[in-house]
């Protein structure tokens, strides 16, 4: 199991290394940071001393060495746009992002398993069909247009919740709710796979056999185990949630790390969108790594692979 | 489970219960708050650093310059100065109101002043304002406790609006802080304007509060609103969605389409008021992307002027109260003559013009935009009817801005709000200067006029010159003048105002609409 989960590691930090230098490298073929830094209406000769004073005119292997050196050492850089340093920008962003995460997640988990659960236990009845198309229908809805339905209906129409910001809990409501929905499926289908498959396994005849029915049944025995693949599922979509907020907090005015990154993108604040790329690929990386671990402790054939 | 259930379900509706206590908050009358929604985000409270609108109408309430403009006259009057005398051509002798304070509570005087200009005249403190003031202003020197002098280049007509917009005073060593070649990052402030930052979260949320030591003498005057708070909401349709609901009272640079759409509900005022900027195409007339390219022939430049409906994009696409313009200069600035050369929309003349220079088949033209693309689209279907073969460049503004100084450009769909500023003075020094990129004349004439102007203070003499300029510029076809915008305002019903006529809004003027229930309640 060590052995397995260091080699997972070492794959971990290469796709994290190698994302945070293709960020590096597009970022900074894509724009100039000395111009942004000077201004729209700056001098050539004013570009061309930012240039120099901050070291944009050196090879941009060098300048990606200096990047990485600073983040092993903890320091992020400065952002030229917000004029903070980025780790606090980031600490100060995250907050909201993570908790609308999680209470997407948690939205997508109440909607998801019940749905699922239904579908399972009258697998191709109407009851399935519906509930296979409700999820379909949710993920093929588009974030920003729900965010507005939402917004429009439970905000202005019948204004039991605040349209944005995120001064309080019921801020985050709404957008979980948009946020989660499109994840539903996902889980959903597998759920329902999962659990049909363990329905129709030796153990459950065998539970039924003992008397055992209905939710007792779902529970005791059938959930645990159809619920085990889900759980790396949710741990990926957890990823996904905190990476694709920009829409979400962008609609429902949240100032999270959606936000700071479209704000970053608008403002060609390298520094700022290099770093958020980097932090978006490490969740994922982590998260990922965190589900293989899962699965191989799981199914220990795995760990021979 | 069934027993899950009913806690899951009870909790939920404890949970909704507790967010109807705590997350619902409204903008209104009876807590004397007005939220004003920007869509950009504010970053800094430090005006001097940047020239985007946003800070620019933040400055005015929290900052007060020696000079004020009016909203209603655009005459400007003393402001921290209590009044001041031309001692010379070249020199401003200042008087300062002695009642002053600084949000902290310390007093102001001519220390502060000068300080401040100093620090605005430092080549290496990079404010954007700086550059602006250094052009015409040698130094400040202190005459007094609260007295100084000004000491000009150059007899510069605008002095006196530039120490209005361009320079909100700061406490002396507000900037000693600062490393050297660094810029401050402004997340704090203390001035002398009307409100003071209370709470301030950059990119999100600024908490203003009427000062309440704010010197009585000031023509800005004691404002009506006790809390102004600025909240960033990048989504229009989520604006809108707050208006409706309560949560906001202002908005204002909102799209034609959704401002006439929201105005239709009792819930909203829509309010189109006038704008400073102004549209235009900018032609390459001296060949600098183009070497004896087609923009070099005036028929051609000219066929360009007849080729584009003005009036229909002016009705059917911009709305408000746009107006079609004939000159290179907004209506309402000083020396800004109507009377110019102007075309006519006539594609045919256009076609005809453009066999007589020599392209009987019509002509290829890279036509770049930036902003307001649909507008930019309707230009170059207009340009296509008139045998102009548009390669439409849509680009960020850098990258126009980036295009130009490398002379690539042949055209350009420019714009300019002057800075607010009426008088011509403020489009012709970036436009028709040799030492401008933007100057794509290549006429001595016209920019050797312009900076005669901006160099003398008698105004008779000022609008000749002008006038001179600009029919030069219409008679040569350099610009497509198209029209001066509109700006739109979406507001709550229960708050008045006036929109500004140089399109530049001063939330410290707006007050609550006296109704009869709101007079009940005090």
């Amino acid at each position: 199991m060590l052995r397995y989960a260091f080699k997972r590691a070492v794959l971990a930090l290469l796709v994290a290394f190698t994302v945070s230098l293709v960020a590096f490298f597009l970022l900074n073929f894509a724009t100039d940071p000395a111009e942004i830094i000077a201004g729209e209406d700056a001098e050539p000769e004013v570009v061309e001393t930012i240039r120099e004073q901050y070291g944009f005119n050196r090879p941009l292997i060098i300048q990606y060495g200096s990047w990485l050196a600073g983040l092993a050492r903890g320091d992020w850089g400065e952002s030229y746009y917000w004029r903070k340093p980025v780790a606090e920008l980031v600490l100060e962003h995250a907050p909201v992002t993570i908790q609308l995460a999680l209470m997407a997640v948690f939205v997508t988990l109440i909607v998801a398993i019940p749905l699922a659960v239904m579908a399972a236990l009258r697998p191709n009845s109407l009851l399935d069909r519906m509930a296979l198309s409700t999820a379909v229908m949710a993920q093929a809805v588009p974030n920003f247009w729900l965010g507005l339905i939402f917004i429009i209906l439970f905000a202005v129409t019948i204004p039991i919740f605040p349209v944005s910001g995120d001064s309080s809990f019921a801020h985050f409501i709404l957008p979980s709710i948009v946020l989660g929905t499109s994840s539903v499926p996902a889980v959903m289908r597998l759920t329902r796979t999962g659990l049909l498959e363990v329905l129709s396994s030796d153990y459950i005849r065998t539970a039924k056999s003992k008397g055992y029915r209905g939710f007792k049944l779902l529970t005791r025995h059938a959930m645990r185990n159809a619920l085990l693949p889900v759980v790396s599922v949710l741990a990926i979509q957890l990823g996904h949630k905190l990476g694709s907020s920009v829409v979400v907090e962008s609609v429902f005015a949240l100032n999270g790390l959606g936000r700071l990154a479209l704000d970053s993108i608008i403002g060609s604040d390298i520094p700022t969108v290099q770093m958020l790329v980097f932090v978006f690929a490490m969740v994922f990386v982590v998260l990922i790594f965190l589900s293989d671990l899962l699965n191989a402790w799981i199914d220990p054939r795995l760990r021979l692979g | 489970m069934v027993n899950l259930i009913r806690h899951i379900i009870a909790s939920t509706v404890l949970i909704i219960a507790l967010m109807m206590q705590t997350g619902l908050s409204f903008a209104g009358q009876a807590d004397d708050r007005l939220v004003a929604a920007f869509q950009r985000g504010i970053l800094s409270l430090d005006y001097v650093y940047t020239v985007k609108r946003e800070y620019v109408i933040l400055s005015e309430l929290i900052d007060d310059g020696l000079f004020y403009t009016d909203p209603e006259t655009l005459k400007t009057v003393p402001l921290a100065a209590k009044s001041y005398q031309m001692a010379s051509e070249t020199q401003i002798d200042v008087d300062l109101h002695q009642d002053i304070q600084f949000h902290d509570g310390s007093p102001f005087g001519a220390d502060d002043v000068v300080y401040t200009f100093n620090w605005l005249l430092k080549k290496d403190t990079k404010t954007k304002r700086g550059r602006l003031i250094a052009r015409w202003l040698d130094r400040v020197e202190k005459t007094g406790p609260y007295s100084v002098s000004f000491h000009l280049k150059f007899a510069y007509p605008l002095a006196l609006q530039q120490l209005s917009r361009s320079a909100p005073l700061r406490k002396k060593g507000a900037y000693d802080d600062v490393p050297p070649g660094k810029t401050p990052a402004g997340h704090s402030h203390n001035g002398i304007g009307p409100y003071k930052v209370t709470g301030f979260v950059p990119g999100k949320e600024t908490v203003l509060e009427r000062f309440e030591n704010y010197y009585s003498t000031s023509p800005k005057a004691r404002p009506a609103i006790g809390t102004i708070v600025i909240r960033t909401i990048p989504d229009w349709s989520t604006q809108q969605a707050e208006l409706f609901s309560g949560g906001v009272n202002w908005m204002f640079s909102v799209p034609t389409d959704i401002a006439v759409n929201a105005g239709t509900l009792p819930m909203v005022n829509f309010i189109a008021g006038p704008s400073m900027r102004i549209g235009f195409l900018v032609l390459d007339a001296a060949g600098l992307a183009k070497p004896g390219g087609p923009l070099t022939k005036l028929k051609v430049r000219q066929a360009l002027n007849h080729a584009i409906n003005r009036e229909e994009i002016v009705k059917y696409l911009v709305k408000g109260k746009s107006s079609v313009i004939h000159a290179a200069c907004h209506p309402l600035q000083f020396g800004c003559t109507r009377d110019v050369k102007s075309y006519s929309y006539d594609p045919a003349r256009a076609r005809k013009l453009l066999a007589e220079a020599g392209y009987p088949d019509g002509i290829d033209l890279d036509f770049w935009a930036y902003r307001e693309k649909e507008v930019a689209e309707a230009i170059a279907a207009d340009l296509e009817k008139a045998n102009i073969h548009v390669n439409f460049r849509y680009v960020k503004l850098s990258t126009l801005n980036k295009a130009r100084s490398q002379r690539r450009i042949e055209s350009y769909f420019g714009s300019w709000a002057s800075g607010s500023v009426a008088d011509v003075a403020a489009i012709a020094a970036r436009h028709f200067s040799p030492t401008s990129d933007r100057d794509l004349t290549g006429n001595r004439d016209v920019s050797n006029l312009m900076a005669a102007a901006e160099k003398i203070r008698d105004e008779d003499k000022r609008r000749t010159l002008y006038e001179e300029a600009l029919g030069i510029i219409a008679e040569q076809a350099y610009w497509v003048p198209l029209y001066a915008f509109t700006l739109n305002y979406l507001t709550s019903p229960d708050i008045v105002f006036t929109p500004p006529r140089d399109g530049f809004p001063r939330l410290h003027k707006i007050r609550w609409r006296q109704t009869s229930a709101s007079l009940l309640s005090r």
